[in-house]
């Protein structure tokens, strides 16, 4: 080993394997779970009086193979580069994306059909490939990324890219479902909103991390409320209006309340003032009264959302039979393969659309309360290790970038499910790796692999923190 | 009981209880990270970074770790000597207390700004927060792990 070390190239050079014991551990335990909830859909599948009946297809048990190789792979590849990352990301993700595998395996396969050459793609067979995709690009950037200068140094193009990608959209977009949120590029199809979200919290992180002086230090005084300094308000004011302009052009509810909670709640862990929460919150509220009041497919979803029994065949249809399948799944669930949805769409009791927004409902018909809860447990975990990666991150751009990934995900997971169980209106965003999708399974595994690389003891430090920008220097020169 | 349904339900409970056996792995490990960051001695509590420094005492661009209690002033017998024309002998003091730095004038002729603003009694000094002593201006980092 150490006689061939030298005629080994550069980027190898002092890479040591270092076993990973507690992620190997984990990782054994979820595919254990995997494997048991694979097999319990096997025998439904099986049984003459059920399997049949509900056109369950038949097994795939190679889907399960590559699937679980592909997370041992990148297991194994950052044992042998001897990566010190995070060591319970990787498995817990694993498994909501092992939950996915055998959802999509239980659904009609025809929800989605994919030609590639001359076969012929069905739902879990595209699923699987965006999954393993997502996980190989999860490691590589987790072993790659060594430093996080390109996105420290270059936040105001990552915005204007961000922008640009936007308003892109806006223009090109093609509309699905009332929504403008596809941008194709001859056999390429994406929504870019998946990617924006990212790309905000590297915003988010390089302004806030470089004036959180400012914006903590310095208020303005409206009678005897003191509010946020008003030159830094405009980074708000921007953040408002983009969050309304998706509303507008894109009919995109979902990404606007995502992108506004986040940048909220970023705002808030760099200042911790409670002022810059409340005005954001002041203005949601405004925003949402004038939006409720004009546009009227925003009104059609707070009125689904108030009460979905009035159109019960219409615009209710959806929300109605996810409330039924959670009914039915009560508290230990009916069992994988089991539930009464031949949850298609256009089947008689199905929920349309259940692969990409309606997961959670299916998930808590089959595995029920006590499932369900699991599932949220692993949503948890994912923003535990996010916000343990930001607390023992060298400095506050790693520990802003490191919160506000953790959050992007715990954030729209809890939207969406919210939106399944009708706490808040419905609105149409993925589970995060569970919904069918390849942007949003592509664009967190982007989130996986940074916030791995962020938590790499051996990554170079962080640059030293620069002095005070020329105009607060000639501010303090004109004042003394 | 069907055989067959039994060892359907077997497995569906076997399932559920699997995913909360991985649950409780990560639990284990999160408290057994807990406990060994509690064993962990504190060695770096918080670094000064000066930025400015006139007379040279302390040399401009230094950082300088901090024990729990950091006096500052112009005196030998200081932790952190600043030699400032403006600095009193003995100027500031810097207590870690809990998991938040404080800093208190220790009766200076002078004063210790926190941000530009004058310490009255005791008061709470945030990493990134800019102290300054008559004319040394220095800023409170994170300590690096």
């Amino acid at each position: 080993m150490t006689a061939a070390a030298p005629a080994l190239p550069g980027i190898f050079e002092g890479i040591r394997p270092r076993p990973r014991w507690r992620e190997l551990r984990l990782l054994i335990i979820a595919t254990a779970a995997i494997i048991a909830g694979s097999v319990s859909l096997e025998l439904a599948r099986s049984d003459p009086g059920v399997g049949i009946a509900k056109g369950l297809s038949p097994a795939e048990p190679l889907h399960l193979l590559v699937y679980l190789g592909v997370l041992f792979g990148v297991h194994v590849a950052q044992v042998v580069t001897g990566r010190r990352t995070d060591q319970v990301l990787l498995p817990a993700v694993g498994l909501l994306g092992g939950i996915s595998l055998l959802l999509m395996e239980r659904l009609p396969q025809d929800l989605v059909v994919q030609h590639v050459g001359s076969a012929d793609l069905g739902l879990a067979d595209v699923q699987l490939v965006w999954l393993c995709l997502s996980f190989i690009l999860a490691g590589a950037i987790a072993i790659v990324v060594r430093s996080d200068l390109w996105l420290r140094q270059y936040k105001y193009t990552w915005a204007a890219a961000g922008v640009g990608l936007l308003l892109l959209t806006f223009v090109l977009g093609s509309e699905i479902n009332g929504q403008r949120l596809t941008l194709s590029f001859g056999p390429v199809s994406g929504q870019p909103s998946e990617l924006l979200k990212v790309i905000l919290v590297v915003f988010l992180a390089g302004y806030l991390s470089e004036n959180r002086p400012l914006l903590v230090e310095e208020s303005t005084k409206v009678g005897p409320i003191s509010i946020p300094p008003l030159p830094y308000l405009a980074p708000m004011v921007a953040m408002w209006a983009i969050a309304l302009g998706i509303v507008v052009v894109q009919r995109d509810l979902g990404a606007a309340l995502l992108f506004f909670a986040v940048f909220l709640l970023l705002t808030y862990a760099a200042t911790g003032r409670l002022g810059y929460v409340g005005l954001g919150i002041v203005l949601f509220l405004v925003g949402a009264f004038f939006m409720y009041q004009l546009l009227p497919h925003v009104r059609s979803r707070v009125d689904v959302w108030i009460d979905p029994f009035v159109s019960p065949q219409t615009s209710g249809y959806q929300i109605i039979h996810a409330l039924y399948a959670f009914g039915r799944g009560g508290l230990l669930g009916t069992g994988l393969g089991a539930g009464l949805p031949t949850i298609g769409s256009g089947q008689p009791g199905g929920i349309p659309e259940i692969h990409t927004d309606f997961p959670f409902a299916a998930l808590g018909e089959e595995l029920g309360l006590i499932g369900v809860l699991a599932i949220l447990g692993l949503y948890l975990v994912v923003i535990e290790r996010g916000l343990r990666i930001a607390a023992s991150a060298g400095d506050d751009f790693r520990s802003l970038l490191a919160a506000g990934l953790a959050l992007v995900i715990g954030v729209q997971a809890f939207i969406i499910a919210a939106g399944n169980l009708k706490l808040i209106p419905l609105t149409g965003i993925t589970l995060p790796f569970i919904s069918y999708g390849g942007s949003s399974l592509l664009v967190n595994g982007i989130v996986v692999g940074l916030l791995l690389a962020l938590s790499d003891k051996g990554v170079e430090p962080p640059p030293p923190p620069r002095p005070p920008s020329r105009a607060r220097r000639l501010a303090r020169r004109l004042g003394a | 009981m069907d055989g067959y349904v039994l060892t359907i339900w077997v497995v569906r409970v076997l399932f559920l209880a699997l995913l909360y056996v991985f649950l409780f792995g990560v639990a284990r490990t999160l408290i057994r990270d807990l406990r060994a960051a509690a064993r962990e001695p504190v060695t770096d509590l918080g670094r000064l970074v000066v930025l400015a420094s006139p007379a040279g005492e302390p040399t401009q661009g230094a950082s300088i770790g901090l024990d729990a209690i950091t006096t500052l002033g112009r005196d030998v017998n200081n932790a952190i000597v600043v030699d400032d024309q403006f600095a009193s002998a003995q100027h500031a003091v810097l207590t870690f207390r809990g998991r938040t730095w404080y800093v208190e004038d220790l009766g200076s002729t002078n004063g210790t700004f926190v941000n530009g603003v004058r310490v009255e009694g005791v008061s709470p000094l945030g990493y990134g927060d800019e102290l300054q002593l008559g004319q040394v201006r220095m800023r409170l980092e994170r300590p690096r792990r």
